[in-house]
């Protein structure tokens, strides 16, 4: 329900951008939205005075001083503040002295414009997608506490157990007393199962509709909770394996629809063997501001609130609140095998799509390769080392050329240089 | 007819019952009715079917509890630190010291948990690292630590321990430490005698340098020990002085007497050393000329040196008795001293013995040879050694007179540390209060009233001023491990005392205010506080312009009366959040132009030092402990990787042992051990009246007539897991001899026991039997200044078909293969190896090397990658076989024998990647391959454990795992790897080996991933020295060199041209990577007889003993 909502309220924002702005004026804007979401919605609310890192912009345009000064102070606020600009320095000082980023040279003049119109066009109510949005809505829009369906249907199973228990003995006594008024033989006292197997045997057909019927569900059960745990897939390969995380995080969202780098979180995958799994400030970084998803809503940000001891209705940080998020390791290799992302990417420039497929078509991360041995020897075999440019590989370079003179359409791939031998991977 | 024969009357008479007995087989009806008819089987017992019901439930219920969710969870940092990256090692410069051993040493921290040791190389001296230092690190990680303060015994909170000192804090207090470098702490403890004026500070060594004190008292006015450059001294002579091994600053010495050793054909120049000692130590063992003398008359050899030094300088003769049994050494002394007159202000006399009036006498040999301001510097002093024995035999007794109201210690355990003569723990009853800040419930704690633990050193803050002019800074590489919520938590020693002295202020602060006060004004390079501390910290290391003492008097205070230091904090934390900013915080106290103290020489009186120094009379059996290369004075006791650690003399681990001349255990009837594989005798050992059980180990070049025991074992404290019950405590054994604590004994008595006991050693044989050629070549100094190459280090040959010789290399069943990137290399040098073991422990610890225990051990087992060969010269070799004709089999029986005083060669031996490894051909699996870059690779998940490798092996370098060690629960106590702390120190780049495959050394591959990946991402090639291997940055000598042979400017390909280098068991054709090099003694006796073709002999006799 609540993602058809979402959705439909999406659709009738773009009807309203549509039917409300001018041509132009709407190019700018979309353009700006854009730009705006890429360089600033981390720090500003565009539409409300919320105050993320930086102030909320409503209004800005009648509070800064006019001209040119948002632009100049746009691309190089450092400058303005050095230049003792009289406004810029109470800005600086009102936000408790925290450097903005400079733009100059990342953003044009053109795109400046672009980013002031989306702040300077009004914005019509949409939920879900206004960084910002006042928390007050957020919570109201949530039931608290709900309680799992699972637990439901246990309670009532026993309480119809108890209820059916109850009424056979009510049946048999009233039924008793009948035949003993009726002076008919008492009914023999049968034990529940007794009953139960008499009953059945009286209705086989649909009893053994009702087994089917519980066996494919039991199947399907163990089948799904084989899924989840990561039993079902290819076993040697663990190709496909794609647990279920404990919060919904949706690649597909974030590196797709957001073209947010792989690196901006996996923050350590040129410099170490580990890529890294996001620590949850980095995941702060937007979600202060961004505090309800166009899918799931508040429900699956809130995790991250509570893994950071983060309070969205005071914005304030509760160290001793912190629960580290436990995410579900889903490229695992054995203990015995060294490898190095910083290797791969850095030096041997590979894409992080080769190994890990179209993560930005994937709401739930998917092992994508084999991660076998057997396929990093094939990948090693053919891929070709960039020797060019890197001076590291100068002599082995010549040494190489030296090697294969006068042979033709030799390449110089990964396993030529030592690149299959047991102590690259295993130490 | 034949005879009948019946069963028996009833047979014979055959009866009608006997009749019908004989129907049935069973001559009484068995009780199966019974048996059957029980009411368990019949009604309501376990029938097969609920049998067959109950199994199959069980099976399948243990199938579903088996069913756990197989994840591997990921999970990330929620504020992530800046400077940690997962997967990356961070380094902290911090500073080791436990009041024994000192190094400016580098911290290598995966995720926050330290994992390693290395040498700070930014520090100017100081750096070298020796096995504890190497394996200190595993210390912080060790179950016995104390997780809170304890108050009589019961676990309590900090409060509690807390009012309970301050209660208890009336009367004479005495705070027992042992030497503190560190002169914040100083200051601290200034503030808390401030605060509570009865108080005095003591200062104890376990092993004390007292008598250096107070011989530089004598000669010099000035208590402290004098700091010494071996590195400047041509002529050394030792007495009894471990100055490689353990003496006063080990690794220090080390790396300056190796500048000394290293001969090339250019330089030829080399030390000469020349060595007096009772025990054979490390540094006797790595002597050019090594004498046997009695611990009694040690002192004589001082006072004849004195004498004879004095007599060539036309100075005053000593009288007093200076005869010595051992005429070789009374000669020899004569010679020697006209060698130091030669070298006056170029060499070095030395002694270990704590005795003031040797010590007197040696400080006064070395001002005769003008050595003061050259090798020894009395000026720029070191203060590594403090101890006063007057002082704390004097406290013990107050203690005992029930004088000491309050004492604490700190850093040291006098009661297991102190001679049983001074009677320690019945003083130490009669006190009061007794605080304790021991890490670990040790023998004192466990007496103590309140144990207040301190700090592991990686957990805490200080500085230290090892000599004069240069600072250290010590910084935290984690957070205290013990801390609440989970424990009550540990406490810094300074910030109890801190606290206990009324002062507002964590010990940090006080730091940084007391450097912004003290050592901040003595330099000139920076100009502002902040920076100057922020590189102190990152250096680990300060050199100070002034050459002055930091005065370690309490910090100036405010009008509050708080001390001057509040502003330095707050400074550092504003410059350490914004690094553009400059702060400058000007020194609280001015700087004070101070004038040089005008020192008074004092008239030292040498004819009471002699009396003194000849004074001691030695009995039938004299005894002197000595500490060991691993256990030291006990402070790491419960190290499972230093108890493992061979002893590099006796190669012995897991045990303490007296050491004994080999013709007095024969004498005495007790087994000889010819091999170390054979069970030796326990001894009952008497001294002063106290008898211990100790087994005897025959040690070539032990003194006659004299025991060693060394110190460190015999630990009573129960919760010590790993030392628990190992060997005697020899502490109990040292002497007041002259007011000073000795390490000498001479009312000692011995008896032979019937009882045997296994040694665990790790090497068999003691002898090279005649193999010098293919494994160790040696030679004079004079051999080899006069003789090319070829006379000392002749290339190898072999005999072809058809006559005449060709290289080895010539001889080949294999192509080679090319080399194109890198080909690593490594070279040894046997001149700068002394055998200390700092690598052995530092590749335990990178390599995250099992421990197996000492039953293992005795069995061969030992899983080092990495061991120290330790060879005894022979009496018998093959030219004197020759000479006094005996055949071939009397001569090889002859040559297993040591010498009594044998010329000791030690040989790192690891695996040597040999370019044709025999180990590689017989592996039916290629488990173990050969790498492009020339090193032997072992593949751990392809290996099935035939074996074939190891047997093929020459060197005998791969270790096979018997058992999963890590988690085999019969390796439980001592493998750190099973312990939920103790594995926090496995390093995460190396995989942790489980049961059934081969292992070895693998030339550290993960360091050179490492750094082939840096320089790759930098796109530079790879600098020289950039990659070492964990052993070479170990050694305190540099005896190990690494590199990359392709690179013709790399120190290895120096290296490996250089004369000296040659490679082992080369005859063989396995073309090793390593390389060794030729050991140079600096001897003028001939030690090649190449002339006299010795090879082609031993090879003749060898096929007569085969046939």
């Amino acid at each position: 329900m609540k993602n058809n909502i979402s959705r439909i309220s999406l659709k009738a924002l773009i009807a309203i951008v549509f039917t409300v702005f001018t041509f132009s004026n709407q190019l700018n804007a979309q353009d700006g939205a854009k730009l705006f979401k890429q360089n600033c919605a981390v720090c500003h609310a565009s539409h409300t005075d919320q105050k993320l890192t930086g102030p909320g912009l409503k209004g800005i345009f009648d509070r800064a001083p006019k001209g040119d000064w948002l632009k100049n102070w746009i691309l190089n606020n450092e400058k303005l503040i050095k230049s003792g600009d009289a406004y810029a320095n109470k800005i600086y000082n009102e936000n408790g002295k925290a450097a903005m980023t400079v733009f100059e040279g990342q953003l044009t003049d053109k795109d400046v414009d672009a980013i002031l119109g989306f702040i300077k066009a009004p914005l019509p109510a949409a939920p879900g997608v206004t960084p910002g949005q006042t928390v007050a809505d957020a919570t109201n829009a949530e039931p608290q506490g709900s309680i799992d369906p699972l637990y439901l249907i246990l309670g009532a199973i026993i309480v119809l157990a108890v209820l059916l228990g109850a009424l056979r003995s009510v049946r048999t006594s009233l039924q008793n007393s009948v035949r003993r008024s009726e002076g008919s033989e008492e009914l023999p006292d049968l034990t529940f199962w007794q009953e139960a197997k008499a009953w059945m045997g009286q209705r086989r057909r649909l009893v053994g509709v009702i087994a089917i019927i519980l066996l494919f569900g039991g199947m399907k059960s163990c089948w799904d909770a084989c899924y989840r745990i990561g039993v079902y897939y290819d076993y040697k390969t663990q190709k496909g394996y794609k647990p279920e995380q404990p919060i919904k995080f949706s690649h597909k969202l974030h590196a797709g629809d957001n073209e947010i780098a792989c690196q901006y979180c996996h923050s350590s995958v040129e410099k170490s063997r580990h890529a890294g799994i996001p620590s949850v400030n980095i995941c702060m970084n937007c979600h202060k501001g961004i505090q309800k998803g166009p899918q799931y809503g508040e429900k699956e940000i809130a995790k991250i609130y509570e893994a950071s001891g983060f309070d969205p209705k005071t914005g304030n940080y509760d160290n001793s609140k912190q629960n580290p998020l436990k995410w579900i390791k889903v490229h695992n290799l054995p203990d015995h095998v060294y490898f190095n992302h910083s290797q791969h990417v850095v030096v041997g420039k590979i894409e992080c799509a080769t190994c890990h497929g179209n993560v930005k078509e994937m709401t739930v991360a998917e092992q994508k390769s084999p991660l076998t041995m057997k396929w990093c020897i094939e990948c090693h075999r053919k891929t070709e080392v960039v020797m060019q440019g890197n001076a590291y590989y100068d002599r082995l370079h010549k040494a190489l050329k030296e090697k294969y003179a006068g042979q033709y359409d030799v390449k110089f791939t990964v396993d030529k240089i030592g690149g299959l031998e047991c102590a690259k991977c295993h130490y | 007819m034949s005879k009948k024969y019946w069963r028996g009357l009833p047979e014979l008479h055959n009866s009608p019952e006997f009749q019908e007995q004989q129907k049935n087989e069973f001559a009484e009806p068995l009780p199966m009715d019974e048996f059957l008819s029980s009411d368990e089987t019949s009604s309501n017992g376990t029938t097969r079917r609920d049998f067959l019901k109950v199994m199959g439930f069980s099976t399948a219920a243990v199938a579903l509890a088996a069913c756990e969710t197989p994840v591997n969870r990921s999970i990330p940092y929620v504020v992530k630190p800046e400077e940690v990256t997962p997967g990356v090692a961070n380094f902290y410069a911090t500073t080791f010291y436990d009041g024994h051993d000192f190094s400016s040493i580098l911290v290598k921290t995966r995720e926050g948990r330290p994992i390693k040791i290395e040498s700070n190389d930014m520090a100017h001296s100081h750096n070298g690292t020796n096995a504890r230092i190497q394996a200190s690190v595993l210390g912080l990680y060790d179950g016995a630590r104390l997780r809170g303060p304890l108050v009589k015994g019961q676990d309590a909170t900090w409060k509690a321990a807390d009012d309970a000192v301050a209660a208890a804090l009336n009367g004479n207090v005495r705070i027992l430490t042992s030497t503190i470098i560190s002169p914040s702490t100083k200051a601290v403890i200034a503030e808390f005698i401030t605060k509570h004026p009865n108080t005095k500070h003591v200062t104890y060594d376990a092993v004390s340098y007292s008598a250096l004190v107070s011989a530089n008292k004598n000669v010099f006015g000035k208590s402290v020990v004098s700091s010494y450059d071996f590195s400047k001294a041509k002529i050394v002579v030792g007495i009894a002085c471990d100055f490689l091994g353990n003496w006063l600053s080990g690794p220090e010495f080390a790396k300056q007497f190796a500048k000394n050793r290293k001969v090339t054909k250019e330089n030829p120049d080399m030390s000469q050393h020349f060595h007096f000692e009772t025990n054979l130590s490390l540094t006797g063992a790595n002597a050019d000329y090594r004498y046997m003398v009695k611990p009694s008359e040690l002192g004589k050899v001082a006072l004849s040196f004195f004498n004879e030094v004095a007599m060539a300088t036309g100075n005053a003769k000593v009288s007093g008795d200076d005869k010595i049994a051992n005429a070789d050494a009374s000669k020899a002394i004569k010679k020697i001293v006209a060698k130091l007159i030669d070298h006056k202000g170029k060499s070095l006399v030395v002694s270990g013995l704590n005795d003031e009036g040797v010590q007197t006498l040696i400080n006064g040999i070395n001002k005769m040879l003008d050595n003061y301001g050259k090798t020894v510097d009395v000026e720029n002093h070191s203060n590594l050694k403090q101890s006063d024995d007057k002082e704390f035999t004097q406290m013990v007794s107050d203690m005992a007179a029930g004088k000491v109201n309050v004492l604490m210690t700190y850093n040291c355990n006098p009661i297991y540390t102190a001679p049983a003569s001074l009677n320690f723990a019945a003083a130490y009853k009669k006190v009061a209060m007794k605080v304790s800040f021991a890490q670990v419930l040790d023998e004192t704690a466990q007496m103590a009233d309140v144990v207040c633990p301190d700090n592991h050193y990686l957990e805490s803050w200080g500085d230290a001023n090892p000599k004069r002019g240069m600072f250290t800074l010590q910084q935290p590489t984690i957070n205290p491990i013990f801390a609440k919520p989970r424990h009550e938590g540990t406490r810094q020693f300074q910030d109890s005392i801190l606290k206990w002295s009324g002062i507002k202020s964590d010990y940090l602060a006080y730091l940084q205010g007391y450097w912004n006060n003290r050592v901040y004004p003595n330099q000139g390079k920076y100009l502002d506080f902040p920076s100057f501390w922020a590189h102190a910290l990152h250096d680990g290391c300060v050199k100070v312009a002034i050459h002055k003492d930091a005065p370690v008097t309490p910090l100036a205070t405010d009008s509050t009366g708080k001390p001057l230091m509040e502003g330095v904090a707050t400074a550092i934390a504003e410059m350490m959040a914004d690094s553009s900013k400059v702060v400058k915080v000007e020194p609280i106290a001015k700087k004070k132009e101070e004038k040089a103290e005008e020192v008074v020489l004092p008239n030292p009186d040498y004819n009471k030092a002699g009396s003194m120094a000849a004074s001691l009379k030695g009995g039938k059996w004299e005894l002197f402990v000595y500490e060991k290369m691993g256990l030291g004075n006990g402070n790491y006791s419960n190290n499972p990787w230093l108890m493992e650690m061979p002893d590099p003399i006796s190669k012995v681990t897991w045990d303490n042992y007296i050491t004994m001349s080999p013709t007095d255990v024969k004498e005495m009837g007790l087994r000889e051990m010819l091999r170390q594989d054979i069970h030796g005798s326990i001894a009952d050992l008497t001294v002063n009246g106290v008898t211990v059980k100790v087994p005897v180990y025959p040690q070539p070049g032990q003194t006659p007539g004299t025991i060693g025991l060394a110190l460190g074992y015999g630990r009573s404290a129960e919760t010590l897991k790993v030392a628990n019950g190992i060997g005697v405590n020899a502490f109990q054994f040292m002497s007041v001899i002259n007011e000073t604590i000795q390490a000498v004994s001479l009312n000692v008595n011995i008896a032979g026991t019937s009882e045997k006991h296994l040694f665990a050693a790790t090497q068999i044989q003691h002898t090279i039997m005649g193999r010098e050629e293919y494994l160790l070549r040696e030679v004079s100094l004079n051999e080899f200044k006069s003789n090319p190459k070829e006379y000392w280090n002749p290339a190898v040959e072999l005999a072809v078909h058809g006559g005449g010789k060709t290289s080895v290399n010539n001889v080949d069943l294999w192509a080679a293969h090319p080399r194109p990137g890198h080909k690593w290399g490594m070279s040894i040098d046997m001149n700068l190896c002394f055998g200390c073991g700092a690598c052995v422990v530092a590749c335990t610890s990178e390599n995250n090397v099992a421990v197996v225990g000492k039953a293992e051990v005795a069995k061969t087992r030992d899983m080092h990658w990495l061991r120290i060969d330790r060879y005894y010269s022979s009496d018998m070799n093959t030219r004197k076989g020759k000479e006094e004709g005996l055949g071939s089999k009397e001569m090889y029986i002859e040559m297993e024998n040591p010498s009594a005083n044998p010329q000791v060669t030690f040989q790192p031996m690891m695996c040597q990647h040999c370019n044709h490894a025999p180990c590689e051909t017989v592996c039916p699996v290629l488990a173990t391959s050969h790498s492009t870059e020339g090193l032997n690779m072992m593949t751990y998940n392809r290996c099935i454990g035939t074996r074939y490798c190891a047997n093929n092996c020459p060197f005998k370098v791969r270790r096979f795992n018997w058992f999963n060690y890590n988690g085999n629960e019969d390796f439980a106590t001592v493998n750190p790897a099973q312990q939920e702390l103790g594995r926090m120190v496995l390093n995460p780049d190396v995989v942790v080996r489980s049961r059934g495959v081969m292992e070895k050394c693998s030339m550290c591959q993960q360091r050179l991933q490492a750094g082939k990946l840096e320089a790759k991402k930098a796109g530079a090639p790879l600098k020289d020295g950039s990659v070492k291997t964990a052993c070479q940055s170990a050694c305190p000598s540099n005896a190990i060199v690494f590199g990359d042979l392709n690179d013709a400017d790399s120190m290895i390909s120096k290296e490996r041209n250089d004369e000296r280098s040659y490679f082992l068991l080369e005859d063989v054709g396995i073309k090793p990577t390593n390389s060794y090099k030729v050991k140079v003694r600096n001897q003028d006796e001939q030690i090649i007889f190449a002339e006299e073709a010795p090879k082609a002999e031993a090879v003749k006799e060898t096929e007569e003993k085969h046939s």
